[in-house]
């Protein structure tokens, strides 16, 4: 049975080696296998999001698109945490961050292509507030997402000393998470007033009811795309195409497209300036919204269920092996195996994950794809619940009476037989209580997956959030984890049923 | 050739001797009661003969089969192969059953012959099913340990081990984890066994039923053996202080005893 748990853990190893290995030196351009893979925040609209029919799409993705086309590549769209952008060109998992990625305070970090769009941060306000112009922002609470340019314009090193100096006076800079839980805590009243990009802004006030935008603005900033430092060859690629694209009017079509003609700065001498048309469509019914909420989550909670399982179907085995470890008559392998357990048990899994995925790379320099995530979420799962199983297991087996083992002695059972015949079904019964629990737990930390930016339900929940500008999706998505977790309790109460006709 | 040889026995834990030297010789169809006070070792001594616990020195073979031997102060066991054998020869029997509650007492009956003797699965159940109905559990076969009485689970852990075909049996203290009333089904068990002569050597606190079923009785103390003999020689007339102050100890506890651990009240 060992042998068993030993070989699936080895074959999943060297898959996940094999995947690791496969496209080693062929992530770094897509020249050599064809794809071009663009990282973007999928909660940046109108940049790149997620539509009402569950694409990615926005200005930047058409973009990209439009240069795969004339390149003949095929273009990979790959929503990133924002916080992770730095390790995920690092490791080769994304090719370019093509986002909205503000170049100034960033010059020297990236490779970058000329600067595509001019913009602006701007302060948004609720409409019939009494802030007019920047001073009255002093002693106000104000907004700002964690790592965006209104962050930098206000905060960083290089900052203008006008606008240190504004956000001095403010009485709180917070920064939250993303731009759909800015606008709650604008509406709501949490925050006073918002500092955010032109585009973003436009767009957000249109889609939303009750905001406006201050006419002073904090600073101007330009976008371009990053490629990984010392990429000049990719980037002159695709640069060249842009600029293409820019001489023959695709860029300008594609820039009112989005209603962002306005901030665009490549061949400024063509723009036709129009008033921003959003290509956005008219207020859908909300039964059709709740369906669409549904159906995006849907997907999500496949992908969110193939971790649930595989985990489960690794890390219970395995966590046999690993409390037989740390039962082993070896000091050293006890020693060794306790300590792992109190590493797994001492540190956040969120943590677990992001090592398991950007460990390969920065310990070992062995460039991952974008193939290696669902690996490595399923590793980091595993490796974690299998230490807690193997504790569970542990007391488990030690809950059952000394006399058990003897009479088995006694009778002559080997070593094996005694432990799968007579000591595991008792060790079973002890622990499903604990085991109940471990997997109610594993349901909700299905949503710890988006750390790495694998989209499961929960990083889904949130994109629609973001593109829907509505808490609908996150209450969805509870309301879904709910219904998992009590079929899962109802599953876990017929085998403790079925197992309650011994004592 | 004695079924069972065990000679000049020791065993300590740690700095405490527990068995000093202690040598047992058990003879095919004999049935031999230990007695003893508390912590004189008599589980120990028990534990060393099915080899749940090793012995410090000394030696012991069953049916001329080496165990254990003691050559210029080393202790060696027999390698596994033999041992393995060596322990089909013997069965035990625990104070507190240690039946294995998610078997069915059929189950715990035809599992070990099944899957460590690999005998045929009918004809282990019919001979189980045989036992069963002479313990007088026929109609208990699909009830699980914990629907038992404690003399039921004791009968039925006694026919678990008669299932293995022992050819001697032990008995730690079977009847003492059971009430009163309990103790006599089992006691008659084992009268049984012994008018069926089959070889047993049974540790106990019931002298009448030591003195009913023995052809020989031993009586150990601080890790010897004091005294053996037949019965009436030990229990009847015993030769030492110490067998005579136990004895009477137990007597007086097994006759009017009871009573005196609830003193009448006018005594206050
Ligand atoms: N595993 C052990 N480690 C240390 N000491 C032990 C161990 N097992 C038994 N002893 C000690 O050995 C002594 C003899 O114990 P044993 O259980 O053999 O006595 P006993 O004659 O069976 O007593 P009783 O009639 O109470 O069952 C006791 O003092 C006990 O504390
Ligand atoms: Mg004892």
């Amino acid at each position: 049975m060992k042998k068993i748990y030993m070989i699936a853990v080895s074959v999943l190893l060297s898959i996940a080696a094999a995947v690791t290995a496969l496209p080693a030196g062929a992530g770094a351009s897509p020249a050599d296998n064809g794809t071009f893979t663009v990282g973007f925040d999928a909660e940046f609209p109108p940049y790149g999001y997620k539509d009402d029919s569950g694409e990615y799409v926005g200005f930047d993705l058409d973009l990209a698109q439009e240069v795969c086309n004339r390149r003949g590549w095929v273009l990979a769209k790959q929503p990133i945490d924002w916080n992770s952008k730095d390790m995920e060109l690092k490791t080769g998992s994304i090719d370019c961050i093509w986002n909205g990625f503000t170049i100034n305070g960033r010059e020297n970090d990236y490779t970058w292509s000329i600067p595509y769009v001019d913009n602006s941060q701007v302060v948004v306000v609720k409409a019939g507030s009494d802030i007019d112009e920047l001073e009255d922002l002093k002693g106000k609470v104000v907004a700002v997402q964690a790592d965006s340019s209104a962050l930098a314009a206000l905060t960083s090193e290089d900052a203008e000393e006008d606008d240190l100096a504004l956000a001095a006076s403010f009485a709180d800079l917070q920064q939250v998470g993303d731009y759909n839980s800015a606008f709650l805590n604008l509406d709501s009243g949490a925050v006073d007033a918002i500092c955010l990009d032109i585009g973003v802004a436009s767009y957000e006030i249109e889609s939303r009811k009750g905001f406006v935008m201050l006419d002073e603005s904090i600073s101007t900033e330009q976008y371009g795309i990053g490629f990984l430092k010392g990429n000049t060859e990719l980037r002159d690629q695709v640069q060249e195409t842009l600029l293409e694209m820019a001489a023959d009017g695709t860029f300008m079509e594609t820039a009112e497209k989005w209603g962002l003609s306005s901030s665009v700065c490549l061949d400024k001498d063509t723009v036709i300036q129009d008033d921003t048309s959003d290509p956005s469509k008219e207020e859908e019914p909300l039964w059709e919204k709740l369906l669409y909420i549904v159906k995006s989550l849907s997907e999500g909670l496949l992908s969110s269920l193939a971790i649930f399982f595989l985990t489960l179907l690794i890390s219970m085995p395995l966590g046999l092996v690993v409390a037989a470890g740390r039962m082993s008559k070896s000091k050293l392998l006890s020693a060794i195996v306790s300590i792992y357990i109190s590493v797994v048990r001492g540190t956040p899994l969120m943590l677990q994950l992001l090592v398991v995925f950007f460990g390969p790379y920065y310990l070992f320099g062995v460039r991952t794809t974008s193939a290696y995530r669902f690996i490595a979420v399923i590793i980091g799962f595993s490796l974690n619940y299998a230490a807690y199983f193997a504790e569970i297991y542990r007391s488990g087996i030690q809950a059952v009476p000394r006399g058990q083992y003897e009479a088995a002695e006694i009778l002559g059972y080997s070593a094996p037989q005694r432990f799968f015949r007579i000591i595991f079904p008792q060790m079973v019964k002890n622990t499903l209580p604990s085991i109940t629990n471990e997997v109610i737990t594993l349901v909700k930390d299905t949503s710890l997956a988006f750390a790495v930016s694998y989209t499961e339900m929960f990083t889904i929940a949130k994109q629609v959030a973001a593109a829907e500008a509505t808490i609908i999706p996150l209450f969805t998505a509870g309301v879904f984890y709910y219904i998992f977790n009590a079929l899962v309790a109802l599953a876990m109460n017929k085998i403790e049923h079925r197992m309650s006709y011994f004592r | 050739m004695s079924l069972l040889e065990a000679r000049n026995i020791k065993k300590s834990f740690g700095d405490t001797n527990i068995l000093k030297d202690i040598s047992l010789d058990v003879e095919q169809n004999e049935v031999v009661s230990i007695l003893g006070p508390s912590g004189s070792g008599k589980t120990t001594f028990l534990r060393c003969l099915t080899m749940l616990e090793t012995v410090d020195s000394g030696s012991i073979s069953y049916c001329g089969e080496k165990a254990v031997s003691t050559e210029g102060g080393k202790c060696v066991y027999a390698p596994k192969n033999d041992l393995k054998r060596i322990k089909g020869y013997y069965g035990l029997v625990f104070q507190n059953f240690n039946l294995f509650p998610h078997y069915t007492v059929l189950k715990n009956l035809t599992d070990a012959p099944v899957t460590v003797q690999k005998r045929p699965e009918e004809e282990v159940t019919a001979e189980a099913r045989e036992l069963l109905r002479k313990i007088g559990l026929s109609e208990r076969e699909d009830r699980y340990p914990h629907q038992l009485s404690g003399g039921q689970q004791q009968r039925a852990a006694i026919a678990r081990a008669l299932a293995m075909k022992p050819r001697i049996l032990f008995f730690d203290e079977p009847t003492s984890a059971l009430d009163p009333e309990l103790t006599a089904e089992v006691l008659g068990l084992l009268k049984e066994l012994a008018e069926e002569k089959m070889t047993m050597v049974v540790v106990t606190h019931e002298i009448a039923f030591a003195r009913e079923i023995s052809n020989r009785v031993i009586f150990m103390d601080g890790g010897y053996i004091v005294e053996q003999g037949t019965p009436s020689d030990v229990i009847d007339n015993p030769s030492t202080d110490r067998a005579r102050a136990f004895l009477k100890k137990l007597q007086a506890q097994a006759e009017p005893g009871r009573q005196s651990l609830h003193p009448p009240v006018d005594d206050n």
